[in-house]
């Protein structure tokens, strides 16, 4: 095993067993943990940001294939950059003036075909397909997201969500029972939203902890089992200092 | 906290929370260790993403776009895994790329690793372009001209010069694509900016987070097939026929559930039954 | 001097917004040729939004540490950290792996990095378990209808769910196939329809907050 990757499994189940430990208490252990994140995050994102952006994207063209037209957008972002001379502040205005609008102009088109037109068509559609030339057909299995019956729901769902969350005229007779199963096919989709939340973050857990399992193997000398109890020791002393210390009492 | 006084149902709804992370914490750690192995069963939406790319001819252009950061690692990477493998059994002509900038460590070394086990050679069979800035820019730039968006990949090479990206000028000649996403930018971005214009096939990977909310796009066909989480990736795992991380975790998956399951349904029998007693 | 500062920006909005809006109906190369190039520029200028960004953190931690604030020892590590590694980032000209070796920048992220940023999400399964037990009662009729389809997904969605009870594996797909998309549609449409309704306010000038900097 080479030298770097058993000091890399070291440093990475300490910083691991680090910020668990905010789960006993939070403690300046974990604020170190805390810190060192978001550091090394940007860090990272800045060194990118620098590669991608300066070297790859405007000096390699600008030098090398003589694109001169990139040192306009190289402008509009140091304008950006004035935001931090009051007296010139108002100038970075100019760059979010262009990003704002261009993104806003880019979105409307493409947001109103993609979520607005397609999603209606396709709640509308199926109910088309019940009237053929021979005759109404009507599928009924639910188990199949396509069958006619579920068409019918989803079109229930749909409407009826969509009227709970008008609230320009008020909900009352008819529109109460409406906005009822509105409330009603809400309600379980946050479940499910719910369930699916529940299972993503216990993946996150398994993927911990399945690292931590790797890194308890012996040809990395075992980082897991000594710095948990090093890790445990800590606490322990921490909770031992915190109570030996009189409670403030106002 | 416990004080005297308390009913059983009190101090059970008081009960210190320590106790319940160490209760999750025994059950992911446990099935990991000693695992079992249940059969998984295929859902249509990951079935739709795997039918779809056994059903491309050898040489079709596949993309993989690696939209998320170390922090969904746990739930996407095995996708991602499981879907190289796939293509490279296949011998798609590989595009990786990532949207998310502190994700692209992790992506080079993804493609890498998995290029290496199945003997695929950079610039001919595969290629990491790496990131670029401006997430919906870069799909839009990347519809319009490729080599605009990247001019060179991950390694600095130009990228009019890398022998698999030829004859693919923008995103219409993709033939397939796939974008694995925790957020913004992700596969409703890929849809909008990119699709929507562009019309190439397109799937979605994402967690499990995610999920519920991408299934209006699934069933308008917007997108052919999704892969949620944990469970989608062992599900990918299970149908190429090669078991990874993801179907090594689903036992402790199911026993963190029941855990969950039970400490919702606990919580509320203390609850009614104090509703009870306090008349 | 009005013109300049206020006037001028939003008439960059409303001249950039109409002219890309209207661009997707229009098919001729030139068009076309102009989406390339205004894109590839705000790719660009994404870029130096990144930067802002950085730099405001800078500034943030290095006001706390130079002021020696409460907890300005947490500043230090993170300012070490982060100088830290744009110095070994730089040195290694940005690459983590060099011909399948790992760089010092490579072992930066690898080591440091992914297991940091994993771990900070990974404690969040504990707090959802805690959650869940102290909050998720059926209170009403409402919340135990939620908590009803949360236990028939959860159960569903995992192999020993479905192996215990077969059923919960099907009912958990059309609840998310049928009702949830039926929901997520709705909010879909929706939140579109209200995206679309406040850029066509940023378009106007109507919403002005994005432009913030200076006193109008």
């Amino acid at each position: 095993m080479p030298f770097e990757m058993i000091v890399g499994a070291w440093v990475a189940t300490g910083l691991t067993l680090l910020i668990f430990s905010f789960l006993y208490k939070d403690n300046p252990l974990f604020k170190l943990a805390e810190h060192l994140y978001v550091g090394v995050s940007v860090g990272y994102v800045s060194v990118k940001t620098y590669d991608t952006v300066i070297v790859h994207l405007v000096v390699k063209p600008i030098v090398e294939n003589g694109e001169i037209a990139l040192l306009i957008p190289v402008a509009i972002g140091m304008l950006m950059l004035t935001r931090y001379v009051p007296k010139a502040a108002w100038m970075s205005r100019y760059a979010f003036a262009f990003i704002v609008g261009m993104g806003a102009g880019l979105a409307i088109p493409r947001t109103v075909s993609s979520f607005i037109l397609k999603q209606v068509e396709d709640t509308i559609r199926p109910l088309l397909s019940m009237t053929g030339s021979d005759g109404v057909t009507f599928s009924m299995n639910l188990l199949n997201p396509a069958s006619h019956l579920n068409a019918i729901i989803i079109l229930i769902g749909v409407s009826s969500v969509l009227f709970y969350f008008f609230f320009s005229i008020e909900h009352s007779g008819v529109g109460k029972a409406v906005a009822r199963t509105g409330i009603l096919f809400l309600m379980i989709s946050f479940g499910a939203g719910f369930g699916y939340t529940v299972m993503a973050r216990m993946s996150l857990l398994i993927g911990r902890l399945t690292d931590l399992i790797e890194f308890s193997d012996t040809s990395y000398g075992r980082p897991t089992v000594w710095l948990s109890l090093l890790t445990v020791g800590a606490l322990f002393l921490l909770a031992r200092r915190g109570r030996e210390q009189p409670p403030d009492i106002h | 906290m416990w004080m005297a006084g308390m009913t059983f149902s009190e101090k059970m709804l008081k009960i210190d929370r320590r106790i319940i992370f160490l209760m999750i914490g025994l059950c992911t750690l446990l099935p990991l260790l000693y695992p079992v192995g249940l059969p998984i069963k295929t859902s249509s939406e990951v079935r739709g993403v795997y039918d779809h790319i056994e059903s491309l001819p050898e040489g079709s252009v596949f993309l993989l776009s690696i939209d998320f950061d170390p922090a969904s690692k746990p739930e996407l990477y095995p996708q991602a895994i499981a879907l190289l493998r796939h293509a490279f059994k296949k011998n798609l002509r590989v595009i990786t790329m990532t949207l998310w900038v502190s994700g692209t460590g992790m992506a080079d070394q993804l493609v890498t690793q998995v290029a290496k086990e199945m003997g695929k050679e950079n610039g001919t069979d595969y290629t990491f372009l790496g990131w670029s800035p401006g997430g919906q820019a870069v799909i839009i730039n990347m519809g319009q001209d490729l080599y605009s968006a990247y001019p060179s990949d991950y390694r600095g090479k130009p990228t009019k010069e890398l022998p698999i990206l030829e004859g693919v000028r923008s995103l219409k000649d993709v033939g397939y694509m796939v974008s694995l996403g925790a957020g913004r930018p992700g596969v409703e971005e890929w849809y909008v900016f990119g699709k929507d214009k562009y019309k190439f096939e397109m799937g979605g990977g994402c967690t499990g987070v995610m999920a519920p909310g991408l299934y209006p796009l699934l069933r308008s066909g917007q997108i052919n097939g999704l892969i949620g989480g944990l469970r989608g990736a062992a599900e990918y795992e299970n149908l190429i026929g090669k078991k990874g991380k993801a179907v090594a975790g689903m036992d402790a998956q199911s026993a963190t559930h029941l855990a969950i399951i039970a400490l919702v349904i606990m919580c509320n029998l203390f609850y009614f039954s104090l509703r009870q007693q306090r008349g | 001097m009005i013109f300049l500062r206020r006037q001028l920006p939003l008439l960059i909005t409303l001249v950039t917004g109409l002219l890309f809006a209207a661009q997707y109906y229009v098919p001729h190369p030139a068009s076309e040729q102009m989406l390339t190039s205004a894109t590839k520029w705000l790719q660009i200028v994404g870029g130096f939004a990144l930067i802002l960004g950085v730099t405001s953190l800078f500034h943030q931690h290095a006001v706390k540490i130079r002021r020696q604030e409460a907890g300005w020892g947490y500043s230090l590590v993170l300012y070490v950290g982060m100088l830290g590694t744009i110095a070994v980032g730089l040195w290694t000209n940005g690459k983590e792996s060099v011909e399948g070796t790992m760089t010092a920048f490579g072992w930066i992220y690898n080591y440091m990095m992914v297991p940091l940023q994993g771990t900070m999400f990974a404690i969040l399964a504990f707090f959802i378990a805690s959650a869940a037990y102290r909050s998720f009662r059926a209170k009403s009729r409402e919340a135990a209808v939620l908590l009803v389809a949360a236990v028939i997904v959860m159960m569903g969605r995992v192999p020993l769910g479905e192996y215990l009870i077969p059923l919960s594996g099907d009912v958990s797909s059309w609840i998310l196939n049928v009702l949830n998309s039926s929901v997520r549609r709705a909010i879909l449409i929706g939140v579109s329809l209200g995206a679309v309704a406040l850029s066509f306010k940023i378009i106007f000038g109507v919403e002005r907050s994005y432009l913030g900097g200076g006193k109008e």
